[in-house]
């Protein structure tokens, strides 16, 4: 006991102290050492056990189709309950929707089942005309059987003394299944004479590992098991089974396996072709041919995160149309369908590109806005762990759609719908964002297929995703277009579950219907409402706990906390208010605590003259923010270099204030800037180079600019800030009302001097600037061209006037034209002649405003040409 | 040992309790463990991150979007981690391949473009890349660019590297003997269509050419232990064209039955074909047979198997026979071939015809089986379906169904009433018969009543 006491923890714990009353009679009395290896053991257990929890493999969700394959309705197999423990038999019609999408409508209230534990796995099979079902918990196995219009018979339970870990429904004879255990026994069960032990074997097949986990599928020959482990796959007689057994897949160098790759699911695929099983491993997907035993007929990397413990196979059409085949994972619901063909003439192989399918997760973001505690539960809720999937295929009038069915450890169920896109025509699927009714095409599978040897016969099932879900009076169809699921628990939190008028509750994606229809949204509320409640009186232990901590009593004493510090009254209300705020979980605001705190008072300013030494100096020069200039002026030593420095410092303030000024106007530019001014220059004459003959030489110094400027990367690029794009950005202002001065005095080279425009190119910018001191609205017709001439050389009047010319809309110019066609066909003639008309030209457009046109086109053409 | 209790199951009525929510614990008190390496590198995590959406995108099958984010992960190939350096050039060369080959706007030229630039970057997969390149110009068409490159990728030498990539350096000159053997085989045709005085000798010269070619490579292959069916059908072809039988039977017989070989059901299959063509005696072909039918019992060729074997006067192998159809009718990829079933009937009816002589056989054949073939075959279920999709079935397994189950058997009795309904007058022919020899159904049950009791 005093030990005890010495244990911190156990004072916070009421359940390490209720485990310490029911121990400390004899806990002491073992031995440390071995208790410590116990303990360990245990927790290497559990650690796997978190890693991969090999009990739901198979997955507890099965799809019955009544009449048939490919029938319009079916029966639903789930668990349901608190605690997983109710088998549901649902009902359920598969009707288009408005798209002729296919959507599960539940008909009527389940059958339901109690059974004795959780549900972890439930198989099923349709032989002559009746389904059997083998439903699989932990040490209980239970058969049923399932005839059209007849409600399902329980026929046979069996209790293992070590957990089962396989329950499978034979395809070939009606009533049988085989049925694995963790101490490595294979049982043949058949519902009328019971069960026959087939083999035991503790040990694993092929080398040693350490899993109990064993697994057993029925095969071509009705006779015939097929018996895996963690280390391969043999085949196992049933009329002989202590003869020596064929190996059908063993883990090694012959199938092409990776190092510590191990048997996760095996399948048997005799529906697609009575020879083929299908074997997932943590890294790959086989198919194995019974005949060909133990060199896979087929190997792809899945890539998924956890290994697929689920797998659900449709059988393609015998037209040469693929299989399709689901991989589900269990943590992390990934979900991954995969097509392949082939297995008795050609080789098998996959179409197309495998592809993901949408977990039950991805449908939180299609949900209506929440709050954050409202986001949490959610996320909590369809972040759970998948437990099973199915699927179906159903067609309606053209349209094949392929319907999805998750199930999460929750009991929660969704489902999303594929349709089938032909690979010819190019309506293609509809991606999961986008509105179903337009369907608006992303890639289409069967682009991807073409490039695939073999046969071409590519039925790539087009995608979309819808899901949504349904609770347990499923939900129906409803008029939840969306893509992608509400949720629903499986107890209807609405609370109807005799209600035989399905409940959907869907919700609708915020891109496909900005509202959902008031029913649905309703039918959403109330089901979040109840979950919140549901959440908010959840069982102590089912809550977050805080990590287990001292208990402050520990570290102060009663008084000590009793005590109340500072002003009492206010003490109190402030503590009021916040107790309220934490029941209501609202927000404190700082007004409501009491009164305001006062501002803290400004201290006195520093005057500096004040301190006239040389650190207070340095200190009030950084303040400011001249520190360095104040340190270059601590480092001039003459009083002439001082003297010469302050004058430059008065040029540079004046400078300053001169940008500032013009770098303001520049903000009232359109969008045409310096940049790309000059860059249409050099598209201009690229454009001159490959209609005509070389360029001459350009005259001014900034058409030598353009030629060699090609794009945006071009060296002798100036920066958009630099006075050259100031001037010229002003220029091209004419009505601007916020210039600093009028364009003559802009002029002055007093002005350009100012803002450091070269002297030799004072010249050419007066010149050029100079048109647009002529008043723009009348401008005197020699100008341009003279204008032109002494710009851009001859060669690039002819072109100006030819754009002009294509812009009043003479399209026969050879020119514009091939313009256009080096344009790729773009033409942006209805903006170019927006911006001429507004920039004032009539069909006389000037120089300049054409080229501004052009600086649009180019730029237009530049964006386009980025992708 | 496991104890099992059988228990009826409870049943319950359903709706009885309005349910509650129920809520999920794990995800509050289970954070799932993560396994942890050494720390990486901003860059690292970055370009994991890339990867992951590069793959979210391949699986999307959103091409444009994952090239996007290709250019980004190229990165990769700067990254300072020795392992990622080693494994990186592979990485992008599979997904890069992956992107080219969907995407909606890459062509052939990109594609060799590509493949180009892979093969310099890794050398340790050279030969990896330029077969799957092949491949790609196969499945194409071009098939002489790919064998150009077949040609070039033959005569790659990089030190070390060829040596260990000695496998994949087999199957390249495999492949280029399969495209000799191909070109071969064109030529060959159209000698076949001119006339003998047409073809020149050049021509024939030319043949011959790629007939040295393809047999030098595709011999070599087939001497590894592996699975080689088109490099061998090639070379047995090409053989076989220029009369060396000898070499062609050692070939094929190596290939089915050298143990070092993976169990090939196909190897039997092509050695019979072999054989076949070859006239050979029918107890080679047999015997041929009677190694494929232990392996594989449920192959094509049983049915010919069969047939050779009725036509024996040799007890013992009409006995073999009979166990070879009964045997192929147990797999359920035979499960409603008519040929099969009319084989079946066919026999029984021989040996009730012909006295009784061998019911006996019948009779074993039939006590290993008939606690599951009427439920396999001979439902009432399966008897409504197989009348209305194949009459022809539903009759054979009707006159089985009367012999082996006697006159009582629901299959029996559902085909026999809707063949008479139909006034089909071999219904009638088929009743008399079953009815004729209802002794022999007796036989049949009383023996294996018998053998059950013993």
């Amino acid at each position: 006991m005093d030990a005890r006491r010495g244990c911190r923890q156990l004072w916070v714990s009421s359940r390490l102290r209720g485990f310490c009353h029911l121990s400390q009679a004899w806990l002491w009395e073992l031995p440390l050492g071995m208790l410590g290896e116990r303990l360990h053991e245990e927790l290497a257990l559990q650690w796997d056990q978190l890693l991969f929890d090999d009990a739901p493999t198979g997955g507890a969700l099965a799809w019955l189709p009544t009449g048939g394959i490919g029938a319009s309705r079916g029966c639903l197999l789930h668990p349901a309950g608190p605690a997983m423990d109710q088998l549901c038999f649902q009902d359920v019609v598969l009707a288009p929707g408005e798209d002729g999408a296919l959507r599960p409508c539940a008909q009527g209230s389940p059958a339901q089942f109690k059974l004795s534990g959780r549900v972890r796995q439930v198989s099923a099979t349709q032989v002559d005309g009746a389904a059997f079902v083998g439903v699989r918990s932990d040490y209980h196995c239970g058969a049923w059987r399932l005839q059209p219009g007849a409600v399902p018979t329980p026929l046979q339970v069996v209790r293992t003394t070590s957990p089962a870990s396989c329950l499978t429904v034979s395809p070939h004879l009606p009533g049988e299944l085989s049925l694995c255990t963790h101490s490595g026994a294979v049982y043949l069960w058949s519902v009328e004479t019971g069960l026959q032990r087939l083999c035991q074997e503790p040990e694993t097949m092929f080398f040693r590992d350490a899993s109990p986990w064993r697994w057993s599928e029925f095969t071509a020959h009705p006779r015939v098991l097929s018996y895996a482990d963690r280390t391969g796959v043999q085949c196992l007689d049933v009329r002989a089974p202590t003869q020596a057994r064929r190996d059908l897949f063993k883990v090694g160098a012959e199938a092409g396996c990776q190092r510590g790759e191990r048997v996760v699911l095996p399948l048997y695929l005799g529906q697609a072709h009575p020879a083929q099983h299908l074997i997932a491993t943590q890294f790959s997907v086989y198919v194995v041919d019974e005949r060909f035993p133990l060199v896979p007929a087929l190997r792809w990397e899945h890539m998924m995160t956890v290994p697929p413990i689920f797998a659900h196979m449709m059988p393609g059409s015998p037209r040469g149309r693929s299989h399709k085949v689901l991989l589900g994972a269990q943590r992390t619901q990934e979900l991954m369908l995969l097509q392949c063909t082939g297995g008795s003439t050609s080789a098998c192989q996959l179409v197309g590109a495998p592809r993901r399918l949408h977990t039950i997760a991805d449908g939180l973001q299609y949900l209506p806005a929440m709050t954050p505690h409202q986001l949490d539960w959610l996320h909590q809720r369809l972040g759970m762990p998948a437990a099973g999937v199915t699927a179906t295929l159903g067609r309606c009038g053209p349209l094949e759609s392929m319907l999805v069915f998750q199930l999460s450890e929750a009991g929660d169920l969704f489902y999303q719908t594929l349709l089938h896109s032909q690979p010819a025509d190019s309506s293609p699927e509809r991606g999961h964002a986008d509105e179903p009714s337009t369907s608006p095409s992303l890639q289409t599978p069967a682009q991807a297929v073409q490039h695939l040897p073999g046969p071409g016969t590519s039925c790539g099932s087009g995608t979309e995703g819808e899901e949504e879900d349904r609770m347990e009076t499923y939900l129906s169809g409803l008029e939840v277009l969306v893509n992608e699921d509400s949720e629903d628990e499986d107890s209807g939190s609405a609370g109807q579950p005799t209600d035989p008028g399905a409940q959907g509750q869907g919700r609708t994606s915020p891109n496909q219907t900005p509202a959902p229809s008031p029913a649905i949204a309703a039918q959403y509320r109330r089901w979040l409402a109840t979950l919140s409640h549901a959440w908010k009186h959840l069982a102590e232990p089912a809550k977050p706990r805080v990590p287990l901590t001292l208990s402050q009593r520990r570290l102060f004493t009663r008084r000590e906390l009793g005590q109340v510090p500072g002003d009492r009254v206010l003490h109190q209300q402030a503590r009021r208010q916040l107790r309220r705020a934490m029941r209501e979980r609202g927000l404190v605001v700082g007004c409501a605590l009491g009164s305001e705190p006062s501002p803290l008072p400004l201290p006195c300013p520093v005057e500096p003259q004040a301190w006239p030494d040389d650190l207070s100096e340095r200190l009030t020069a950084s303040w400011v923010g001249g520190w360095s200039n104040w340190w270059e002026e601590q480092q001039g030593r003459s009083q002439a270099r001082q003297a010469r420095v302050r004058a430059l410092r008065e040029q540079r303030r004046r400078r300053k204030r001169a940008r500032g000024l013009c770098s303001l106007s520049g903000s009232f530019s359109s969008s045409l800037t310096c940049q790309s001014d000059l860059s249409d220059f050099s598209d201009v004459s690229a454009w001159s180079v490959g209609s005509r003959a070389p360029t001459p030489v350009p005259a001014s110094p900034q058409h030598s600019l353009a030629p060699s400027l090609s794009g945006q990367d071009a060296p002798a690029e100036p920066w958009p800030g630099s006075p050259l794009a100031c001037s010229t950005q002003l220029s091209q202002e004419p009505g601007g009302s916020q210039d600093p001065g009028t364009p003559s005095q802009l002029l002055s080279s007093q002005m350009l001097r100012l803002r450091g425009v070269p002297r030799e190119r004072r010249k050419t910018l007066r010149d050029y600037l100079s048109i647009f001191t002529e008043s723009p609205v009348e401008p005197p017709p020699e100008v341009p061209s003279s204008q032109a001439s002494r710009l851009g050389g001859d060669h690039r009047v002819p072109l100006s006037q030819s754009q002009a010319s294509s812009l009043g809309g003479e399209r026969h110019v050879p020119l514009s034209q091939s313009q256009a066609s080096s344009l790729g066909g773009e033409r942006h003639v209805p903006l170019s002649q927006s911006q001429a008309s507004s920039l004032g030209g009539g069909q006389h457009v000037p120089l300049s405003q054409s080229q501004a046109s052009t600086g649009s086109q180019a730029k237009r053409k530049r964006a386009r040409m980025g992708f | 040992m496991d104890g099992f209790v059988e228990q009826p199951a409870p049943r319950e009525e359903w709706g009885s309790l309005a349910p509650s929510i129920h809520l999920p614990l794990l995800p509050c008190l289970l954070h799932h463990p993560v396994t942890r390496g050494p720390k990486e590198t901003e860059f690292q995590k970055t370009k994991e991150a890339c990867l992951n959406y590069i793959q979210d995108a391949l699986l999307q099958n959103q091409w444009q979007r994952a090239a996007e984010f290709m250019i980004s992960y190229l990165e990769i190939l700067e990254t300072s981690t020795v392992s990622k350096r080693k494994t990186a050039p592979e990485a992008i060369w599979r997904i890069g391949t992956e992107i080219l080959l969907h995407h909606s706007k890459s062509n052939i030229e990109e594609l060799n473009y590509f493949t180009e630039r892979m093969k310099n970057l890794g050398v340790k997969y050279y030969l990896k890349v330029c077969l799957e390149h092949i491949f790609y110009l196969l499945c194409n068409g071009l098939i002489d660019e790919a064998y150009q490159n077949l040609t070039l990728a033959e005569s790659w030498r990089y030190g070390e590297q060829t040596a260990a990539q000695n496998d994949e350096l087999k199957l390249i000159q495999a492949y280029k003997g399969l495209l000799d053997y191909y070109n071969w085989s064109k030529k060959r045709e159209a000698m076949l269509e001119l006339d003998e005085e047409n073809f020149t000798d050049s021509s024939e010269q030319e043949m011959h050419n790629f007939f040295r070619q393809a047999a030098v490579n595709l011999k070599e292959i087939i001497k590894i232990p592996g699975v080689w069916d088109p490099f061998v059908v090639s070379y047995v072809d090409l053989l076989e064209f220029y009369g060396d039988f000898d070499e062609a039977r050692e070939v094929l017989t190596e290939y089915a039955y050298n143990s070092k070989f993976p169990p090939n059901p196909n190897a039997h299959a092509y050695l019979y074909h072999f054989l076949k063509r070859r006239g050979e005696s029918k107890k080679s072909l047999v015997s041929v047979l009677k190694i494929l039918h232990k392996t594989v019992p449920s192959h094509e060729l049983m049915l010919e198997f069969y047939t050779m074997l009725k036509k024996s006067k040799k007890d013992k192998k009409r006995r073999l026979g009979l166990e070879v159809i009964f045997e192929v009718l147990d797999f359920a990829g035979w499960k409603e071939n008519v040929k099969a079933w009319s084989c079946l009937a066919e026999q029984i009816k021989q040996i009730l015809d012909n006295s009784n002589k061998h019911l006996d056989w019948v009779k074993e054949e039939w006590n290993s089986r008939k606690d599951w073939w009427p439920a396999f075959h001979f439902s009432h279920y399966l008897a409504k379906r197989n009348w209305q999709e194949n009459e022809k079935l539903a009759y054979e397994k009707a006159l089985l169904a009367g012999i082996l189950l006697g006159k009582d058997c629901k299959y029996y009795k559902y085909v026999l009433h809707q063949g008479c309904k139909a006034k089909k007058k071999r219904f009638q022919t088929l009743k008399k018969f079953v009815k004729k020899h209802n002794s022999a159904y007796l036989r049949i049950t009383a023996c294996s009543d018998s053998s059950t009791h013993l």
